[in-house]
């Protein structure tokens, strides 16, 4: 797995994007391999989400190049996204509380029987196993959105990363609504993932979290690349430099191309 | 485990559906106490006969409110192709099919235009409804000339008016294919309970207890016969009964077992998260209005057959009998919540306070007063509801 010249199975290039006068993104480069979690960190307002939201289709770069496995993509819609096989958990969850937890699970991507009609049956079906699989819990696979915990929401928006098995997880701060046990249980979550090749961009503020489960750091200041760092041997003094601007990039440590 | 619920908590639980149902009984039981006539055979079917346009609007209605939009413009709508209509039938003497088609063409148009407006500019419906109130009244006094247009006659006329499936299976006194479809309705309402209610315990849901189960089937069965057989011993069945009931339970599938209709109630409930999760907004957007548009067509053709005419200000004011029908019926003002079949009860209890009040000689005046005061009780009870629901 240290093959220097595999192809990152998603590769971003010089990625800038300006909402008016606000310059959210500016030259950005973000590679993840698979079998890899990269965590993207930075303070807030350094355009993490913003860099998240492109690859999940609810944004498009202004300018810059954007591969899955080597192929350029243009990814203009989340349908767009889901078909390229990118699965997001976006920072404000994106749920709908009037809907049931399979409703919020399928939605976007229902399953529909050989006739083409909604089959409610096999996706409460897979939406059991799939909770039992998280061991969350939820009360029911039935009960409205607005019934559950702040929690129990964020176990929602996390399983629907997996349906219809992507090959990219992005996940934009998905511990932030956690008790200690059930941030435990998605940091062991992504991990999963990873066993499975997939590859994982980890948006938190929680170093703890992020030195523990990450391979590599990438951390983001005002729009721009400022540092690469293993998050095995990197120190956090060092990481909050980078993300505080302390540490200018071009004085980090070279980056770190392959995971584990 | 399976939770048995009782009776009083079962009320409590479902108190907005249960709630409005009561209402229905109850203002049922006032007008039949008040006047010996309501309930009699020829006034039900007048009733069905009368107010079947609010069903038909309601039913797309509560699909557009669903959605977090509002459509102002249909009772200019059903004028429109009322009078487009009337304009081939009477004036140019085309096939009465001829112009239900076209008037059903013009009705899908017409929420293609809206549609466009407010799926792909992004106007709010509130705005491009109500100019199309304005747009599609005008267009009625021209189209029609300025003058009404009447009779119809033949099959048009029938269309709203006709018992074409009157002696089908005989019977002395009393239709007996009424009866049989009545019966039939019935047996389809218990299965469909029984399977829901299977469901649930294998989900190990709250269900009744099987002798409220019982009953509540049993109460639905005798109401619905005693109604069919005072139809059956006047003329049967009217046509415009049996193109409610397939509308009823076509709408039903889509809003609650299809794709389409799923994605209805999470663009009002989220928008946001809709759009996030890959649900095709302006898409569904547009077809709900589209479908508005289309049922406004039907509900035309139904009431210029009822009317046996096209006039100029047909449809006045009907948006607003919708549109309580589908509030009344428990939607939700902000989006995301609402059913076809609540705002089916929700029609009926506007239609039966109507005809209540008409039978009974209440002048116009009260009756819309009555019907305003209604109209904010039950959206008031539904916030106090909700509120209450909220703090437990
Ligand atoms: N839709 C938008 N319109 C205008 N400005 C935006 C928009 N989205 C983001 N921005 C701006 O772009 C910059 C980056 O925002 P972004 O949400 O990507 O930050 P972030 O790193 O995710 O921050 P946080 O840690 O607070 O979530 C901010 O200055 C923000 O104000
Ligand atoms: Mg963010």
């Amino acid at each position: 797995m240290t093959d220097a010249t595999r192809v990152p199975l998603l590769s971003m290039r010089g990625i800038s994007k300006r909402f008016g006068g606000v310059e959210a993104l500016a030259g950005v480069d973000l590679d993840v391999h698979r079998h890899e979690v990269v965590a993207l960190v930075g303070d807030n307002g350094a355009g993490k989400s913003t860099l998240a939201k492109m690859v999940a289709g609810v944004l498009t770069p202004d300018t810059g190049l954007v591969e899955i496995e080597g192929v350029p993509v243009s990814i203009p819609t989340p349908a767009a996204a889901h078909a390229l096989g990118v699965a997001t958990v976006f920072q404000d969850l994106a749920l709908c509380d009037n809907l049931d937890v399979t409703s919020n699970l399928f939605l976007g991507r229902e399953l529909r029987d050989a006739r083409g009609v909604r089959d409610d049956e096999r996706m409460e079906q897979v939406a059991r196993q799939i909770l039992r699989d998280l061991t969350s819990r939820i009360p029911s696979v039935r009960v409205p959105l607005a019934h559950l915990s702040a929690g129990q929401r964020q176990s929602v928006a996390i399983a629907r990363t997996l349906i219809g098995s992507p090959r990219i997880v992005v996940l934009d701060e998905p511990t932030a609504a956690l008790s200690v046990a059930q941030t435990a249980e998605v940091l062991m979550h992504i991990e999963g993932l990873r066993d499975l090749g997939l590859g994982v961009v980890l948006i938190s503020h929680n170093m703890t979290d992020v030195r523990s489960v990450a391979d590599r750091i990438e951390v983001l200041r005002h729009g721009r690349n400022n540092g690469s760092f293993d998050a095995r041997t990197t120190g956090y003094e060092r990481i909050l430099g980078a993300i505080t601007g302390a540490v200018r990039a071009d004085l980090g440590v070279p980056p770190v191309a392959a995971a584990s | 485990m399976t939770a048995i619920a009782g009776f009083s908590e079962m009320v409590t639980r479902n108190l907005r559906q249960s709630g409005i149902f009561a209402a229905f009984v109850l203002i049922v039981l006032l007008f039949s106490l008040l006047n010996s006539n309501f309930l009699s055979p020829g006034n039900l079917t007048n009733i069905v006969l009368q107010y079947s346009y609010i069903l038909i609007l309601a039913i797309g209605m509560v699909m557009v409110i669903v959605l977090g939009q509002i459509d102002l413009s249909v009772g200019s709508v059903v004028a429109l192709t009322g009078a487009v209509a009337a304009v081939l039938v009477i004036r140019n003497g085309a096939p009465w099919w001829v112009g239900a088609l076209a008037a059903l063409a013009v009705g899908g148009l017409v929420g293609m235009w809206q549609g466009f407006w407010v799926a792909y500019v992004g106007i709010p419906g509130f705005i491009v409804t109500l100019a199309g109130m304005l747009l599609f009244r005008g267009m009625t006094y021209r189209v029609l000339d300025n003058v009404s247009l009447s009779p119809f006659g033949g099959t048009y006329y029938d269309v709203a008016n006709g018992f074409s499936t009157n002696g089908w299976f005989g019977g002395y006194g009393v239709d007996v294919f009424t009866l049989v479809i009545f019966g039939l309705a019935v047996v389809g309402y218990a299965v469909s309970q029984w399977r829901t209610r299977m469901g649930r315990i294998a989900y190990q849901q709250v269900v009744e207890s099987m002798p409220i189960f019982v009953a509540k089937i049993a109460v639905v069965a005798v109401v619905v016969m005693a109604f069919g057989y005072q139809l059956a011993q006047y003329r049967g069945l009217p046509n415009i009964l049996i193109l409610l009931a397939v509308l009823i339970l076509a709408y039903s599938v889509i809003t609650q077992r299809s794709v389409f209709g799923r994605h209805i109630y999470a663009i009002g409930g989220n928008l946001n998260a809709a759009q996030l999760s890959g649900v095709k907004v302006r898409k569904v957007t547009f077809w709900t209005f589209v479908n508005m548009g289309l049922l406004a067509g039907v509900a035309g053709v139904v009431f210029s057959s009822r009317m046996n005419g096209a006039q100029p200000s047909a449809g006045n004011m009907f948006e607003l009998d919708a549109i309580a029908a589908a509030f009344i019926g428990g939607a939700s003002t902000t989006g995301g919540v609402g059913r076809v079949t609540g705002a089916m009860t929700g029609a009926l209890i506007m239609a039966v306070m109507s005809n209540g009040m008409q039978l009974m000689g209440v002048p116009q005046s009260i009756q819309q007063m009555v019907k305003g005061l209604v109209l904010l009780l039950a959206v008031a009870f539904d916030v106090w509801n909700k509120r209450r629901a909220d703090a437990r």
